[in-house]
């Protein structure tokens, strides 16, 4: 009924061009490369919101272990076969996703904050405060952000013990998690500054003091949203990141022991990468689809937001 | 500003990077306590006074502000003291573990420089061809393809499958290849070699035929062509040295990036380096180790940097300076 209607009411209204969303997406969905990072990155959500119902073992299930199948290879019951622990590979390969996904949204959370808060500041604020704090931002550039992680992961192990903070679940990727998002800021404040410094002197923003507009509206309701679009492609490469260095992290074996990663799955397994290479590459395969979809994502959305960058 | 000035506060900026990454370095390790006491817990027949002495041997008593100028001071003095675990001077592990990754490290970033030029210059000359689509969709592929997971597909293949490359060490232990240590050096060098030439050259080429591109569009390439230079010599001479100072920014970055997941690639490949070094040092709390080697590597990244900075300046004059 509705449906019949919709047309005769669309054409009633006036034109009006579409809004910078809706040319990028359809910019976005020429790309044939940025649609195959849509579609890996949505198939990566997909499998993390339903690993319980198409897993076809539980995460902790090591029962193969019992029965004498451990680093079985692939058949009909486990299809990626099990690992060196027991566990099945397929299984703990979709639960990974999710832990993927925690750290890879929850760094990046942090890292926006922290990166358009400084960068804003510093980009609207100008002189003293803008050099300073890109001074300060270009220090966590330079410095070995890999290595410092790795030390203070495993530092940060011993402090707490004995602490209130022991009582936290999984503690230990909490703590990469926010490491992670603490160090991966500079490239988002960067950009933030240029964006802010860029439209703080644009015709609606003036137009906007001139009729009186309090301060914290013009930053959080003109320029913050003019701004997105390109904060979106680095936080989209951010994720793809951040993803990647947990899984470094805790192939080196400093991940946390409880939870279902990818890197734990590399970690455990390494050593058995002779007998039971599938254990190895299964979650090694996902990390890398993750990564690529995420990364195919930030280059079709630069391409969306930016048209005149693509000659 | 002039160009001195510029490298002056460029040089200053990197000094003060290397205090601030030591301050925080040095407040972190403090965090955990006496190290001593630590590594010592769970050994029997530990009494206080061993744990005291111990402590006063390491230097590690006093207060935290006078250990820490005591180690900035002989830091200076290119004395990293002792490491714990190994009993060894630590300055001494350095050099030789540093070398270990430098060797493999540094005829990488070149193979690597060597070939993207080659692949970028074959796209980007014939932009939109099919071999444009395919170097940049190999190069997308091959620059998300995390590095360690190509050192894991290297070793199954030419180690387990094949047999024929060594998947672990620098050196073997005993009968070298064909009885001459060079070449048995050479040979395991070739693994992990392969994986960073890879990991580099997938970067490095999406971002010299993007230049490239750019550069070749620009007027002074049409002016070069009309004068009737060869397209050889308008390519190679003219645009290529225009289409590098982005990329020699890169480089800095690309190095900053191979050494700081050398630990990643070192215990892939069980590489003597100084990324697996640091690796056991963390997990051993050696604590002299896990300064020194942090030290280490931040400044090999700072002076990376810095030489980046002033190459850029030095190539491009038109650089604003700020």
């Amino acid at each position: 009924m509705s449906d019949a209607t919709l047309p005769v009411a669309e054409a009633e209204r006036p034109q009006r061009a579409p809004g910078i969303w809706r040319q990028s997406w359809y910019r976005f969905r020429r790309n044939r490369a940025g649609m195959l990072g849509l579609a890996l990155v949505t198939l990566v959500v997909a499998t993390a919101i339903l690993a319980p119902w198409i897993a076809p073992f539980a995460p902790d299930d090591q029962s193969a272990m019992l029965r004498g199948a451990a680093r079985r290879a692939p058949d009909a019951v486990h299809w990626l076969g099990t690992d060196r622990n027991g566990y099945d590979v397929f299984t703990r390969m979709l639960y990974g996703a999710r832990t993927a996904l925690v750290v890879g949204l929850g760094a990046m959370t942090i890292a926006s904050i922290i990166g358009v808060t400084i960068g804003g500041l510093a980009g609207y604020a100008g002189g003293m405060t803008d050099e300073l704090l890109m001074r300060f931002a270009e220090f966590f550039m330079v410095i070995p952000v890999f290595v410092v992680i790795l030390a203070v992961v495993r530092l940060f192990g011993i402090v707490v013990v004995g602490t209130w903070l022991e009582n936290i679940p999984n503690l230990n990727l909490m703590t990469i998690i926010v490491l992670l998002g603490c160090f991966e800021w500079p490239p988002i404040a960067r950009m933030a500054r240029a964006e802010f410094l860029r439209l703080r002197h644009a015709e609606f923003v003036e137009a906007a003091t001139c009729i009186g507009t309090p301060k914290r509206d013009i930053l959080l309701r003109h320029i913050l949203p003019n701004a997105l679009p390109s904060l979106i492609v680095l936080v989209a490469l951010g994720i793809g990141g951040a993803i990647l260095a947990e899984t470094m992290v805790s192939f080196l074996g400093f991940g946390d022991p409880k939870a279902v990663s990818w890197g734990q799955s590399l970690y455990f397994n390494y050593e058995a990468l002779k007998v039971a290479p599938w254990s190895v590459l299964s979650p090694g395969a996902a990390l890398f689809v993750t990564v690529l979809g995420f990364n195919l994502l930030a280059d079709g959305l630069t391409d969306a937001f930016n048209p005149r960058l693509r000659q | 500003m002039g160009t001195a000035r510029y490298i002056a506060r460029r040089l200053i900026f990197s000094l003060c990077l290397i205090v601030g990454v030591s301050v925080i370095l040095f407040a972190m390790i403090n965090a955990i306590g006496n190290p001593i006491e630590i590594l010592l817990a769970e050994r029997p027949g530990i009494t206080d006074e061993i744990i005291e002495s111990v402590t006063k041997y390491y230097g590690l008593d006093g207060s935290v502000t006078d250990r820490y100028f005591t180690w900035v001071g002989s830091l200076l003095r290119l004395d990293f003291g002792t490491s714990i675990i190994y009993n060894l001077p630590v300055s001494e592990m350095l050099v030789t573990y540093g070398l270990e990754t430098l060797k493999i490290q540094v005829p990488a970033i070149m193979i690597a420089l060597m070939i993207s030029v080659l692949i970028s210059v074959l796209a980007a000359t014939r932009q939109y061809s099919r071999i444009d689509f395919g170097v940049i969709a190999s190069a997308m592929v091959g620059h998300s393809l995390p590095g360690f997971l190509l050192g894991i597909i290297l070793i199954l293949i030419f180690s387990y499958s094949l047999g024929i490359l060594p998947s672990y060490g620098a050196y073997s232990t005993r009968n070298p290849l064909w009885g001459s240590d060079t070449a048995d050096a050479l040979w395991h060098m070739v693994l992990p070699v392969s994986m960073l030439v890879f990991f580099n050259t997938a970067t490095l080429t999406l971002l010299l035929r993007s230049s490239l591109v750019d550069v070749l569009r620009q007027d002074f390439i049409t002016a070069a062509r009309a004068s009737g230079l060869p397209e050889r010599r308008v390519v190679f001479g003219h645009a290529l040295r225009n289409a590098f100072i982005p990329v020699l920014t890169y480089l800095g970055i690309l190095f900053g990036l191979m050494l700081g997941t050398a630990p990643v690639t070192e215990t892939v490949f069980t590489w003597p380096g100084l990324g697996a070094l640091y690796i056991m040092a963390i997990q051993q709390l050696d604590y002299p180790l896990i300064m020194g080697a942090t030290m280490i590597i931040t400044v090999m990244l700072v002076t990376a940097t810095l030489l980046t900075d002033i190459a850029y300046v030095a190539i491009d004059p038109r650089i604003r300076l700020g």
